[in-house]
């Protein structure tokens, strides 16, 4: 089996180096392509010895599980790049947040009849596999081609299979996730070197303890409220650190945080279907790249791209 | 609050009222124990020399001077159990003679109807004995444990205060419900059937409220968003001061 990555940012990155850490897949066997080869990512992923190209359709070509891996916004003009070339043997996964499986089909259902779609939502943990990842099928994608996305998935992390109407809050949750994570731990090292600890034994000892935190949970039956009156002896430290971190809202705080992002997903889907979205907010030069690789595609008003219409649905760029 | 404790234990069947004899300078609360059989008496001493337990109910500022009063009806039999608040087992040894038997009493309102919590400590003169009788006369009012002395000023903010905090939970929920167009005492007894139901399932299942909260919120259900709300007011933490609180200024008053 062979896996492409259209789109070689942090999502394909992480994803190629857990596949090949986890040793499912050998890097020989991934290729990955961008327009843009002063990325960062794109010398990591050579580095793994994933075969790099600047052209999709050779991604497409030569694999069997392709994954969307760019940015909402662009997802409707590589579906239009290379949906000729998508054949039935292809399963494409589409990582993009707000992105149906609807939208997506609707697409390339003008280049082949029944393409195989799955929807997922994962996160960048998957790079030290430690992933979080959900996935949905879409209509003409059967039980095996989920069974086989989840395998892979399963071995940079947690993959599970969800309605799709959930993926939303999972975005809220495990997708923006790792980024409340990030901002907690910088700031337990704030505290942590505010009371004296140097910087760097601060981050290492606040990360471990999240870890660690996580982990006893994860293995065990009992409910975070019991683990935590755990922790709590009485009259102690802990108790009285807790008593602040109420009083502050933290709960409420992370519970905004998780509704603001699924909401926000949300939003950007709903503006996406109206076609809405400005190519203000697509990089000009991204946008002129993938323009030479389709000519078929024209920008159709100065303010407002249509980015669910194609012009010339059967031209095929050589 | 005597009337309380005496009440429960009449209830329970475990000291028949004639048993039970209650000093008052007025007739005021007098009234109440007759009524249930209970002999009455203006004279302390009295309660002294007929009883062998005996439960010191008076206000904190009055009770030194009834120790004074009573210190010598009292013998090695007795068992002297204070319930006045803030007045320590220190200071109850030092007006008492030596190596009686005392402890000390910590109820909370709901005794009067049997669903106290109570706790207890005991002096130095006191043993495994005293403690044992005084916990199973007292479980016929409620929940009664043990403790040492320095939970007693904790117990009054979380449970002797604490009930009045659930007046004012329970009176919210009633408004929230009259606001949203339910009538007043419909909304009260409710309420308070839903505190009570909740606090009997906590007993019952020993489950932590944690688990108990999520078993009641589905996905995107309505109590989830109620919670939401809950959590934006910070209610666990003004809770947490409100103990704090109390238990700060019952250690201060003690300290008078």
């Amino acid at each position: 089996m062979s896996v492409g990555f259209i789109g070689a940012g942090q999502l394909a990155f992480a994803l190629a180096r857990g596949f090949t850490a986890a040793g499912i897949l050998a890097a020989h066997k991934i290729t990955a392509s961008s327009p843009d080869t002063d990325l960062p990512t794109v010398s990591g992923l050579r580095k793994v010895g994933v075969n790099f190209t600047v052209s999709n359709k050779d991604t497409v070509k030569s694999s069997d599980v392709l994954f969307l891996a760019v940015k909402p916004p662009i997802i409707p003009f590589i579906l239009d790049e290379i949906g000729p070339d998508i054949e039935d043997r292809h399963i494409v996964v589409s990582c993009a947040a707000g992105v149906t499986i609807s939208s997506i089909e609707k697409k390339l259902s003008t280049f082949c009849p029944t393409p195989k779609v799955i929807r997922c939502m994962t996160n960048t943990p998957v790079i030290v596999r430690e992933g979080a990842t959900v996935y949905a099928t879409g209509t003409h994608a059967d039980v095996e081609d989920g069974k086989l996305l989840e395998q892979l998935m399963a071995s940079v992390g947690f993959c599970t299979e969800v309605e799709e109407d959930l993926i939303d809050a999972v975005t809220g949750l495990s997708g923006s996730g790792p980024a409340y994570a990030f901002t907690a731990l910088d700031a337990l090292a704030d505290g942590g070197v505010k009371m004296g600890l140097p910087r760097r034994l601060a981050v290492r000892l606040g990360a471990q303890a999240l870890l660690g935190a996580a982990k006893m949970l994860l293995e065990s039956e009992q409910h975070p409220g019991q683990l935590k009156d755990n922790v709590c002896s009485p009259g102690g430290a802990t108790i009285h650190a807790l008593h602040f971190l109420e009083s502050g809202g933290f709960r409420s705080l992370l519970i905004n945080a998780v509704e603001a992002s699924c909401v926000r997903t949300r939003e950007l889907q709903h503006l996406a279907d109206q076609e809405k979205i400005s190519p203000a907010a697509i990089k000009k030069t991204l946008l002129d790249k993938v323009k030479l690789e389709s000519p078929s595609l024209s920008v159709a008003s100065a303010s407002k791209v249509s980015l669910f219409t194609s012009k010339n649905p059967s031209s095929k760029k050589n | 609050m005597a009337g309380g404790v005496a009440r429960g234990l009449l209830l329970a069947g475990k000291v028949p009222a004639g048993n039970i004899l209650a000093s008052a300078p007025s007739d005021r609360n007098l009234g109440a124990f007759r009524e249930s059989g209970c002999r009455t008496t203006h004279c302390n001493l009295e309660v002294l020399q007929d009883s062998t337990l005996v439960f010191l109910a008076t206000k904190p500022h009055v009770l030194p001077g009834v120790l004074q009063e009573i210190r010598p009806a009292v013998c090695p039999h007795h068992i002297i159990v204070s319930l006045a608040a803030g007045v320590t087992l220190q200071t109850l040894q030092r007006l008492l003679p030596a190596g009686t038997k005392v402890l000390r009493l910590m109820p909370n309102l709901p005794c009067v109807v049997q669903a106290g919590a109570m706790v207890f400590s005991r002096g130095d003169g006191a043993g495994e004995q005293e403690a044992s009788l005084l916990k199973s006369l007292l479980s016929s009012c409620g929940l009664c444990e043990e403790v040492p002395e320095s939970y007693i000023n904790i117990h009054t903010g979380l449970s002797g205060s604490g009930v009045a905090y659930v007046y004012l939970f329970a009176e919210a929920l009633a408004e929230g419900a009259v606001k949203m167009g339910m009538p007043g005492p419909l909304a009260s007894r409710i309420a308070a059937q839903t505190l009570l139901g909740a606090a009997k399932m906590m007993l019952e299942t020993g489950e932590h409220p944690a688990k108990l909260r999520g078993d009641v919120c589905t996905p995107g259900g309505t109590t989830i968003h109620a919670l939401h709300q809950l959590e934006k007011g910070a209610l666990r933490a003004t809770v947490m001061s409100a103990v704090e609180a109390a238990t700060n200024r019952a250690c201060d008053m003690g300290k008078d």
